[in-house]
């Protein structure tokens, strides 16, 4: 017995000497040093942005031409803002951070799958090379960013209102959000003003008053955040077993981010939104069925935000040249080297809206909407990778009769 | 009387609403439209002509997506669509 244990020991140290260097960091069961792994670039993101971490810190795993980790920890967007921009040591990141596993390190590696995980360093406190919100800044807080801080507008984000599986509603009006989430459904029944069938108090999901997801659906209501009435659940997880497990799911009523609805669908039911002022009610999509985020994208469905991303200067250049890679990459514009992979796909692909498939724009939390026509357009490529495109195909044999050829499709500009 | 003449609006206008003339993809084959209630929020829907389009015309602009009309009986609504504040 002695003998085979120390066989088995000698075995071992002899594959650990022969690792490579992020072996050591590729083993899921247990946290290595994030400072290990190659290239580490360290964030600190909304939850809504989960999904992006993954997909894209996997393929930025695997950039040949310029291989990153994201190394990545989730809170609410007003914290992580009020972190970039008071640089607070004693808010500095100390907890398990997680990362996406390169293709040798896990070969079926996706976005529904559990992270790998690793220590930041502690002494002192890790800060993030970028932070990010999913909203406007200015919807927590009136401060202006310091000079030594590059905000940049990455991809919109939606954000719904969705009933467990099963419910005959199919939309809801901002005025009678107002009233629902406003007075709450005890307060409206003691007024005879009952809203059906959102009529139990215990029935209504929401989030803290930090995260973008509450702070969102308050500036299209115009409940404010600190007014709502509901149980705040710390996550959109939370949430979305509140609705699914609800003991009275017809009157079940919880606030997600689309992309949560999105990888969902067979469990939840999207309430088309009417704003004020609109005619009809819309879906984020064209249609209930369909992904293509069309009325989010031209200014049928109102509640959308801009992920902001927020990275160190030395009050002109990037601190972190490589932070600034990835930053660029999420807002969708060029950098050298070129990626071995299509950032804006990827971006598209975990239910966000890359810039240039936007038409509309606003400038502030539920600010009104004026239209916009982004440098380039993807609307075609957009379209092909979330839904179908109808779009004209193209290539250098076959141009385009109208528009601009571009990633295989005729674009309009 | 009022109700006839709403309604005959929102029909005149509806007939001519189109898809977007932007819209460059899929047609609206299978979406449902649903019909407005009589009495009901003005079916009418903008064409985009202006370079600078108002708010209201933006949301309200004709498109082939699916649309959902809703009236809700709000008893705490004020008569002019306002709303009460908040408690």
């Amino acid at each position: 017995m002695k003998t085979f244990v120390g066989l088995a020991f000698a075995a071992g140290l002899m594959v650990a000497a022969t690792r490579p260097s992020e072996a050591a960091c590729g083993v899921q069961a247990g946290p290595c040093n994030c400072s290990d792994l190659p290239n580490p670039i360290y964030l600190q993101v909304g939850d809504t942005q989960l999904n992006l971490m993954k997909a894209l810190g996997r393929k930025l795993r695997d950039n040949t031409p310029k291989p990153i980790t994201l190394v990545w920890i989730t809170s609410g967007s007003c914290p992580n803002i009020d972190l970039m921009y008071h640089h607070n040591p004693a808010a500095g990141i100390t907890a398990t951070m997680s990362y996406a596993p390169s293709q040798a390190e896990a070969a079926t590696f996706t976005t529904a799958s559990t992270p790998f995980s690793c220590t930041p360093t502690t002494a002192p406190a890790t800060f993030p090379d970028i932070g990010n919100s999913a909203l406007f800044n200015s919807a927590c807080t009136t401060e202006m960013p310091p000079s030594t801080l590059s905000l940049t507008i990455g991809p919109r984000q939606g954000y719904v209102l969705a009933m467990p599986r099963g419910t005959s509603e199919t939309a809801i009006t901002a005025e009678e959000a107002y009233f629902v989430f406003g007075f709450g459904p005890v307060m409206l029944q003691a007024m005879s003003a009952a809203i059906m069938p959102w009529i139990d108090e215990g029935q209504l999901w929401i989030r803290p008053t930090s995260k973008s997801t509450l702070l969102a659906w308050a500036a299209n209501i115009s409940v404010p955040a600190a007014k709502w009435h509901g149980t705040p659940e710390p996550g959109s997880p939370d949430v979305v077993n509140a609705l699914v497990t609800s003991s009275n799911p017809s009157a079940a009523l919880g606030i997600l981010g689309s992309e949560v609805y999105d990888g969902l669908r067979g469990s939840l039911t999207i309430m088309a939104f009417r704003a004020f002022g609109q005619y009809a009610a819309y879906y984020p999509d064209s249609t209930a069925t369909s992904r293509d985020k069309k009325n989010l994208r031209d200014g049928h469905y109102t509640v959308w935000s801009p992920t902001v991303w927020m990275q160190n200067t030395d009050g002109t250049n990037p601190v972190n040249p490589d932070a600034d890679y990835v930053v660029q990459m999420i807002a969708g514009h060029p950098v050298t080297p070129a990626p071995n992979f299509a950032p804006n796909v990827t971006v598209a692909g975990v239910g966000l809206v890359p810039d240039c498939a936007m038409r509309v724009q606003r400038s502030f939390e539920g600010g009104p909407l004026s239209l916009y026509k982004p440098a380039t357009s993807c609307t075609c490529r957009y379209e092909a990778t979330v839904d179908v495109s109808s779009c004209e195909t193209c290539s250098a044999t076959t141009p385009c009769a109208s528009g601009t050829c571009r990633d295989g499709y005729c674009e309009e500009f | 009387m009022r109700a006839l003449i709403i309604a005959t609006l929102a029909l005149a206008f509806a007939g001519g609403c189109s898809d977007d003339a932007n819209n460059t993809g899929k047609k609206d084959a299978g979406v449902v439209i649903d019909a407005p209630p009589t009495g009901g929020p003005d079916a009418s829907c903008f064409t985009l002509t202006s370079a600078t389009p108002t708010y209201n015309e933006i949301i309200n602009a004709c498109t082939s997506a699916q649309k959902i009309y809703k009236t809700p009986h709000l008893p705490l609504l004020g008569s002019d669509g306002s709303l009460p504040p908040l408690p």
